[in-house]
């Protein structure tokens, strides 16, 4: 019903229906192309039996020693496709590339800390809210730094949250 | 860019990180004084002149970086002292390159390998200097150069993608493919591979020779555990053995991919086509192949022999066993592979259970919002009663007057179905009404289900407001009464109101507002998607064709600027993402971002808007010849544009719009079946079919027309003015050497006729038909206003050329002048006969007119004041060489005679738009009117629901709903519309008061030259 494979760029012309939601970000092309370039297992999309974009996923993966993890940069769904689960296999699909291919520790992403559809949503799919981040999104309204461990992290130490929240310019990575 | 420190030149890094620091900080004039204080001690370092250059492109100086850069590039030259390094190098790339100099940069590296033959960062540089410019055999020989050197397996793959490029884009580089395996053999069999996109790579090589065996044998190999998930290595494997057309094997292999993944759709396909040993690809719903027979029951075809009847037995058995696998309803893949496999049944004529699988397949998904999409293509293949009887068989499945989520959802999806079929289109006016006001009285009744939702959220039943302005813009089709399709208009706005994020009403109301004629509310809804980057290639449709032919100049040029910066600027830095795809190793995308970059260099849309822009810089300017020259000089006076024309060119244009999220009446851009009447006796099937073909004709379509003649617009604009000035100009030396010739003008000419259908004598005669009254201007359309453009122009060419272009049967016949003049005044006054005020008369008048000022009156304007400026030029009144500027006096009386024309044509149109503006409270009288019927016919019934629910059942919506119900107003809306309206109206007759005081003031110079 669905197939899911590799993004590829013609799949930039085609995913307006997904992209013209209005929290769904529209990235400059060499953010695109970067990603493919470096991750190009870690960006997927499903497309339906009439070849139409249904969603996509875009990550990365980075980092050093136990904090070699995978990081969702964007997972999103256009609404015709919504409530059938299609973002959770997409995710799957991240975190088993991170898990088995990458051998990472955990899975992170970000998240609006008032976009509570989300929080809620990752939250079902095992993440927790690891820290906050002050004023992360365009220095006005902080952001959640969610993860999921991966087996690699036999103990979870990944996922324990950090007492206090930080600011952007502690982060390790963009 | 700061981490480009270290020793450059015998320059200690302290001295160079300020200036990167500065230039990386915006802080230009700081760092070039660190620049020249740097020059000053290091003279000849041509480290430091690069950065010096670095920095003056940046200030925006791109003359002075470049002859710094060349004075870098001399001393590199000539001088042996220096070391190479490639921190110079790279810096006197970026700036060549920002400069549009790739070859500079090229041959500085091709210089500096030759002298260091054997340095590999050097090599590198020059590798990616060929990636920049596509130079695919050199980047070969690089590439294998530095894998001689050091003989690492990145760069024997980099020579091996160079291959694989000139195999794609390069005429026999297909011989090449032999040399890349055995290339890679070679260094298999002492080094292995090590990456899986390497083994990707070395795969498709031997797939593109159509070695399939071979293929499959290197996956079953050791390198076969390169393949990171199984599921891909098995989809690859299935590929491999199908084109080997080993089908038993591919059909085994397929299984095991949907053993695990029982939702890959793809493969499933490919799985049941293994096993029926043929091609089981369905048809897209928007090509219009699903109308063809092959789909349908076709009644010859022999019944299935038995071989594939137990075949298709197995097939659902597996299909069964996957359903079972999943109790849950996110997999609908194994359930809608039921469908196919009926599908393959009744292909044959044994059709018993294809209906059956298809209600089986909305009992259980019917609630999804995209069931219905999920098996469009099967509805298509349904008759009529089997339709009705399917839309039964849901129907009664649920209780449609229950308030829940799943009854909403079944509800939607059986008017999904319908609207899909086109099943409505053969409904009576009355039961569309109904069902429109149904649809929006159901959305209303379920606004409840929302009420704890996100705001963020996508509300239940949103696609109600869609479905339900879609068919009151249907009855407006079928009626012509405005009422419903300010009823449609209305929809939307409340569902806005209701939740201000739904992109599909915005589209839609882009659309409609553009066709009311109250564009500046189609633009503000367009602005409020934030269409950016990649979207603007692919949805800038919707907006730009409406702007380009309206008042908005100054609005359009934004657009297109934006689109503009945005391709140019992606085509310059893809290049650079290629060499990053090389650097990472993924070969894959190195294929794909080349073929990507020429997707988007081809675009038809790219192509047009090139033209536009510096149509609209013409109109903007128009009334100023030194602008307008100004701005024919920056493009080369046209010439580029008609270059990009050829034949070609054409040929290869890409269509990248995506056209999905349009109307159903305005399937693309050069069609609106509103501006059509409608054919009562088409069936849903019909116009089902004519949708998908102007979706699928889409590229020889009236639009590349268009785009081939708006290329030859400025040039024509350019010769015009040029040919004016020399037929005037009497005695200018006839033997002045110059390029620019009439006949020229004439080769223009021929193709623009071409482009409306017609040869250049047949385009002659037309016009002088119509100017005589001998014809009719209906023969005009659609292309009026290319025509009246396309008559200046010739107008423009006889006056330069020794014959007359037009033939002229007697003294009497008139001049090409009285020509544009009659067609002129013949054309404007067409569309001012009608009396009906534009407000309740939708439709593409204004635009036409508008377009009619703008366009060819402002060609034939400029052409006047070129004929002015040689005969009466303004400024300095010192005449030099006195009777060099003679005027001719036949010429001055027909452009005086035109100029008057003008003036009375001009004066009429301003008259029309002053009768046209009415004050506000009249104009939304006259509106509201059409939405206060009281009876249970016509339009004002979805108008009184919108009216009257919100304000009776606030207290069940919760109170985010009912707070943002309390902004609803109606009457706010049409207040909105009609004041756009206005809008249009009063800036349309600024410029038609602009121009004719341009032309009021030429007159009175024809008069003082003339008397």
């Amino acid at each position: 019903m669905t197939t899911i494979r590799r993004f590829c760029c013609d799949d930039l012309l085609r995913f307006a229906s997904v992209n013209l939601d209005h929290l769904t970000e529209t990235f400059n092309m060499s953010f695109y192309m970067t990603y493919l370039a470096r991750w190009p297992d870690y960006f997927h999309t499903a497309v339906n039996p009439g070849d139409r974009v249904m969603g996509y996923i875009m990550g990365k993966v980075e980092g050093q020693g136990e904090s070699w993890h995978g990081h969702v940069t964007a997972v999103s769904v256009a609404s015709e496709f919504r409530r059938q689960k299609l973002a959770k296999t997409l995710m799957h699909l991240l975190e088993e590339i991170s898990d088995k291919m990458d051998k990472a520790y955990f899975v992170d992403l970000f998240v609006r800390a008032s976009n509570m559809p989300a929080i809620r949503m990752y939250e079902k799919l095992g993440y927790v809210v690891y820290r906050r981040v002050l004023r992360y999104y365009s220095g006005e309204e902080d952001g959640l730094d969610m993860r999921k461990a991966l087996s690699q992290d036999v103990d979870k130490k990944s996922i324990i949250p950090l007492k206090r929240p930080i600011t952007p310019d502690e982060l390790e990575y963009d | 860019m700061a981490s480009k420190f270290g020793l450059a030149g015998g320059i200690p890094e302290r001295r160079v990180r300020p200036i990167w620091d500065a230039v990386d900080s915006r802080q230009y004039k700081s760092a070039l004084k660190l620049c020249t204080a740097l020059l000053a001690k290091h003279p000849t370092s041509p480290y430091a002149l690069a950065l010096k250059a670095l920095t003056l492109e940046r200030m925006g100086k791109p003359d002075e970086a470049l002859s710094v850069c060349l004075e870098a590039k001399e001393l590199l030259y000539s001088n042996n002292i220096f070391h190479f390094d490639d921190l110079t190098l790279s810096t006197l790339q970026i700036v060549f390159q920002r400069l549009e100099r790739l070859d500079l940069a090229t041959s500085c590296y091709e210089y500096a390998c030759t002298k260091y033959p054997n340095n590999l960062e050097l090599m590198m540089g020059l590798f990616n200097c060929y990636v920049r410019e596509y130079s695919y055999v050199k980047q070969q020989q690089t590439a294998l150069r530095m894998y001689k050197t050091v003989g690492e397996e990145r760069f024997l793959l980099w020579a091996v993608c160079s291959i694989q490029l000139q195999a794609y884009f390069s005429s026999g580089g297909e011989k090449l493919l032999a040399f890349a395996e055995a290339l890679l053999k070679k260094h298999i069999s002492s080094h292995s591979l090590h990456e899986p996109e390497a083994l990707s790579l070395y795969v498709s090589i031997l797939e593109q020779q159509a070695k399939y065996d071979a293929a499959l044998e290197v996956l079953s190999g050791d390198l076969g555990s390169l393949m990171g998930r199984e599921e891909d290595k098995l989809r690859l494997q299935g590929r491999l053995l199908t084109q080997a057309c080993n089908y038993v094997a591919a059909s085994e292999i397929y299984q095991k991919v949907l053993e695990s993944c029982p939702d890959d759709w793809e493969s499933f396909l490919h799985y049941l086509g293994c096993l029926l040993e043929r091609d089981v690809k369905l048809p897209k719903p928007t090509t219009g192949e699903h109308t063809c027979s092959s789909c349908s029951v076709d009644s010859n075809k022999t019944s299935l022999s038995e071989e594939v009847e137990s075949r298709l037995a197995s097939a659902l058995l597996f299909v069964q066993k996957l359903q079972k696998n999943d109790s849950s309803d996110s997999v609908r893949g194994p359930h809608l592979a039921n469908i196919e496999i009926e599908r393959q049944h009744r292909l044959s004529g044994n059709s018993t259970k294809f209906m059956e699988a298809l209600v089986n397949y909305f009992h259980r998904f019917g609630h999804l919002s995209c069931s219905s999409s999920d098996v469009e293509i099967y509805l298509h293949m349904l008759s009529g009663d089997e339709i009705t009887e399917l839309l039964d068989t849901i129907s009664r499945s649920f209780d449609a007057s229950s308030v829940s989520v799943k009854a909403l959802g079944l509800t939607i999806t059986t008017f999904k179905v319908q609207e899909l079929l086109g099943t409505l289109l053969s409904k009576s006016t009355t039961d569309l009404q109904r069902i429109a006001k149904g649809m929006v009285e159901t959305f209303y009744k379920n606004l409840p289900l929302s009420r704890d939702l996100d705001p963020q959220e996508s509300m239940h039943g949103e696609e109600l407001l869609s479905m339900a302005s879609n068919i009151l813009v249907q009855l407006f089709w079928r009626t012509r009464n405005l009422g419903y399709l300010l009823e449609a208009v209305l929809v939307l706005e409340f569902g806005l109101t209701v939740r201000k994020h739904v992109w599909q009403y915005k589209i839609t109301l882009v659309h409609l507002y553009s066709y009311l004629g109250a564009l500046p509310l189609a633009h503000r809804w367009y602005v409020s998607l934030e269409v950016k980057n990649i979207l603007l290639e692919s949805v800038s449709h919707h907006i730009l064709p409406q702007m380009l032919s309206s008042h908005c100049l100054q609005q359009t040029a934004s657009l297109v600027k934006d689109y503009l910066r945005f391709m140019d600027d992606h085509l310059k830095e893809s290049a650079d993402l290629t060499c990053l795809a090389y650097r990472h190793r993924t070969y894959s995308k190195v294929i794909e971002f080349v073929q990507f970059k020429n997707r988007l260099q081809r675009s038809m849309q790219y192509l047009a808007v090139k033209s536009d822009s510096v149509i609209l810089s013409l109109k903007q300017k128009s009334e100023s010849l030194e602008e307008v020259e100004s701005v024919l000089e920056n493009v080369n006076h046209g010439g580029g544009l008609v270059d990009l024309s050829s034949e070609d060119n054409m040929k290869h244009l890409t269509f990248n719009e995506d056209l999905e999220a349009r109307p159903w009446w305005t399937p693309t851009t050069s069609v609106n079946f509103l501006s059509e009447p409608i054919d009562e006796s088409s069936t849903p099937a019909c116009f089902r079919a004519k949708v998908c073909k102007h979706k699928s004709t889409e590229k020889d379509g009236p639009k590349m027309r268009d785009a081939e003649r708006k290329c030859l617009v400025p040039r024509l604009v350019y010769l015009s003015m040029h040919g004016c000035v020399s037929s005037l100009r009497e005695t200018e030396p006839n033997g002045s050497v110059s390029d620019i010739t009439v006949g020229e003008m004439k080769t223009l000419l021929e193709k623009y006729a071409r482009t409306i259908g017609y040869s250049m004598d047949d385009a002659l005669s037309m016009i002088l038909g119509i100017s005589s009254g001998k014809k009719s201007m209906k023969d005009f359309a659609p292309d009026i206003v290319s025509w009246m453009s396309f008559a200046v122009f010739i107008n423009a060419m006889n006056l330069w050329s020794n014959e007359s272009v037009i033939p002229r049967t007697d003294p009497s016949s008139p001049s090409s002048w009285e020509i544009v003049d009659s067609l002129v005044k013949i054309c404007i006054e067409e569309h001012l006969t009608d009396a009906n005020r534009i407000l309740t008369c939708p439709g593409n008048k204004i635009p036409l007119l508008v377009q009619m000022v703008t366009e060819p009156i402002s060609w034939h304007l400029i052409i006047i004041q070129s004929c002015m400026r040689v005969v009466a030029p303004q400024g300095k009144k010192k005449k030099k060489s006195g009777p060099s500027l003679r005027p001719n006096m036949p010429q001055l009386q027909g452009i005086q005679r035109s100029v008057q024309c003008l003036i009375e044509t001009l004066r009429s149109v301003q008259k029309w738009l002053s009768d046209q503006m009415s004050p506000e409270e009249q104009g939304l009288d006259i509106l509201m009117s059409y939405l206060q019927g009281t009876g249970d016919e016509g339009p004002g019934q979805t108008f009184r629901v919108l009216e009257e629910k919100p304000a009776a059942h606030a207290s069940e919506l919760g109170d985010r709903i009912a707070q943002s119900l309390e902004a609803w107003s109606s009457t706010g809306v049409v207040r909105r519309i009609v004041g756009a309206e206005h809008e249009v109206l009063a800036e349309f007759k600024k410029m038609v008061d602009s121009k004719l005081k341009l032309l009021m003031s030429e007159s009175a110079s024809l008069s003082s030259v003339l008397h």
